[in-house]
């Protein structure tokens, strides 16, 4: 490195080229949306068709496969940067672990957690969540998900360095969840009854402010035990 | 003040006064069980809505109260050993999370057949039970994250960042279940008891339960506590020497 | 004391008042958790010892065996 690169710069860089990466891969952008679709197709075929029953639980089904779908796609977070060492590169950078890792969760939300996002108004029509959810629903969906991916990412740096996962990711992982999976299938099921949003926007707002600061922070610490 | 928090870092120290003070607690925590126990089935006045069945807290409630104990004791453990590297510290960690498992496990057990004759099932999405079981299932993912990672020294480190973030899960959980359980509402036992709980005859075996019920978690801490030292430890000098003596 | 007590035969006191079931379930399982969880610690205590012990053994007599 002849020249000093800014902290911003560096941040800017991982960004930018993991976001490249998911582009050539292709893989890494249609497999968690089409698991997320295929997910919540199986709960008509597994629950009932009847429109009335499909309804009432539209948001749980939505919330759910997104959960799923995010977890899923978790597995290649730091997976392939482990395996061609450019995670030890980063972790010897100058820079702050904290942003560098921070980088890498928003790509991977911009790549596995916004297009589920994007799509969810579709399902929900499929499912026929009432029309006076969908809003709710898209908003939550839209501050949750990334908080999903934060809280993931710890449990993903915490087992990079094992060879065979298995299910101990989820084991990890989705106990931590309820709290934002609560928060965001409450705000459309009370919306629906007549209560204002915007508390529940907050709260979620305030889960996503909490972990974009600590998350990052526990998932660098993570990173450096697994890779000693 | 800092020295004597050192030297209690040192396994060698500990297990030489854990050895001394083992048949103490010991004594101590039997006295208390078999008062305690004889109190509560033969002695406590039927509850005038729950009849028998109020017996059941003075097992339910002191696990209940423990369970919610074990994050908060792995994550401060969890702190000392990723700040002062201390070996007890993570010793004590690992014995921890199994034990937790355990005493969560028997708490859900008792609440459920507690709560059976109010609520006439067995299970109900209660805000108590679904965040102790939502708990049990993250000691469940420190366990196993142990037990997936072969190197003690980043096992101790991986478990200790987990258990802080799992501590603080704990609480965010424990709160926003309870929210959410207020919009689905079904009646807990504990409520209802803690209504008709005003007399000593009530509270008083209560208290000696919960006292034997951790001493009965500290005995169990130590005695595993104890054998991890030994196994860590078994090519230091003093071991060897104990070993030689034994 | 007796007078205190909550029950007046002994079979009233297993019967719990009709809920005998869900009474002694909860405290035999205390009872079983409670000795388990004394008792294996102890046995592991005896295994280890016995097994480093003839770990300890097994050094001190190698380097003696590389005369032969």
């Amino acid at each position: 490195m002849t020249e000093h690169t800014t902290t911003a710069a560096a941040f800017r860089a991982t960004l930018a080229r993991d976001l490249l990466i998911a582009y050539k891969r292709k893989n890494d952008i249609v497999n968690p949306f089409m698991f997320f679709l295929i997910v919540a197709t199986l709960f008509p075929i597994g629950i009932s068709p009847d429109p009335q029953r499909l309804g009432e639980i539209a948001a749980g089904v939505l919330w759910i496969s997104a959960l799923l779908a995010a977890m899923l796609s978790m597995d290649n977070l730091y997976r392939a940067d482990y395996e061609d060492g450019s995670l030890e590169q980063l972790l010897l950078s100058p820079h702050p672990l904290y942003f560098m890792v921070l980088a890498k969760n928003i790509s991977h939300w911009l790549v596995s957690g916004l297009p589920v996002v994007l799509a969810s108004p579709l399902i929900a029509y499929m499912l026929n969540l009432p029309a006076d959810a969908y809003f709710a629903l898209f908003m939550t969906l839209l501050l949750g998900t990334p908080v999903l991916s934060l809280l993931g990412s710890i449990g993903v740096a915490l087992t990079v360095g094992l060879g065979s996962r298995g299910l101990i990711l989820a084991v990890i992982t989705l106990p931590m969840s309820v709290p934002v999976l609560i928060a965001g299938t409450m705000a459309v099921q009370q919306t629906h009854n007549g209560a204002p949003l915007t508390g529940y926007l907050a709260i979620l707002g305030a889960m996503l402010l909490v972990s974009i600061t600590l998350a990052p922070l526990a998932s660098a610490a993570a990173l450096r035990i697994s890779i000693n | 003040m800092w020295q004597w928090f050192f030297k209690l870092g040192s396994p060698k120290w500990f297990y030489e006064l854990s050895g001394k003070w083992l048949p103490w607690l010991v004594a101590a925590m039997s006295l208390l069980l078999v008062i305690g126990i004889t109190w509560a089935l033969l002695f406590v006045p039927p509850d005038y809505q729950q009849g028998n069945t109020i017996r059941i807290m003075y097992i339910h409630v002191p696990f209940a109260s423990i369970s919610l104990a074990f994050f908060p004791l792995m994550a401060v453990a969890g702190t000392i050993t990723l700040v002062w590297r201390m070996k007890l510290a993570d010793m004590v960690a690992k014995t921890a999370a199994p034990l937790g498992a355990w005493f969560t496990a028997l708490a859900l057990i008792s609440g459920s057949i507690w709560g059976s004759d109010i609520w006439g099932t067995w299970w109900i999405w209660d805000g108590r039970l679904t965040s102790m079981l939502l708990q049990f299932f993250l000691l469940v993912g420190v366990i196993s994250l142990r037990s997936a990672l072969e190197d003690t020294d980043a096992a101790a480190k991986a478990c200790a960042v987990l258990s802080i973030v799992g501590c603080i899960n704990v609480f965010v959980i424990k709160y926003s279940v309870d929210w959410w359980n207020t919009l689905h509402q079904p009646s807990s036992p504990i409520g209802m008891a803690g209504d008709s709980a005003n007399g000593p005859e009530i509270w008083v075996p209560l208290v000696i339960m919960i006292v034997a019920v951790y001493l009965f978690f500290a005995v169990s801490l130590i005695l595993s506590t104890r054998n991890e030292i030994l196994q860590r430890e078994r090519r230091s000098k003093w071991v060897q020497e104990l070993l030689a003596s034994a | 004391m007796l007078a205190a007590l909550q029950f007046s035969s002994i079979g009233e006191f297993f019967q719990m008042g009709g809920y005998a079931f869900n009474v002694w379930t909860v405290y035999v399982l205390f009872l079983l958790f409670f000795f388990v969880n004394l008792y294996f610690p102890l046995i592991r205590k005896k295994q280890i010892i016995r097994e480093l012990k003839r770990r300890l053994i097994l050094r001190n007599e190698v380097p003696a065996n590389k005369h032969d």
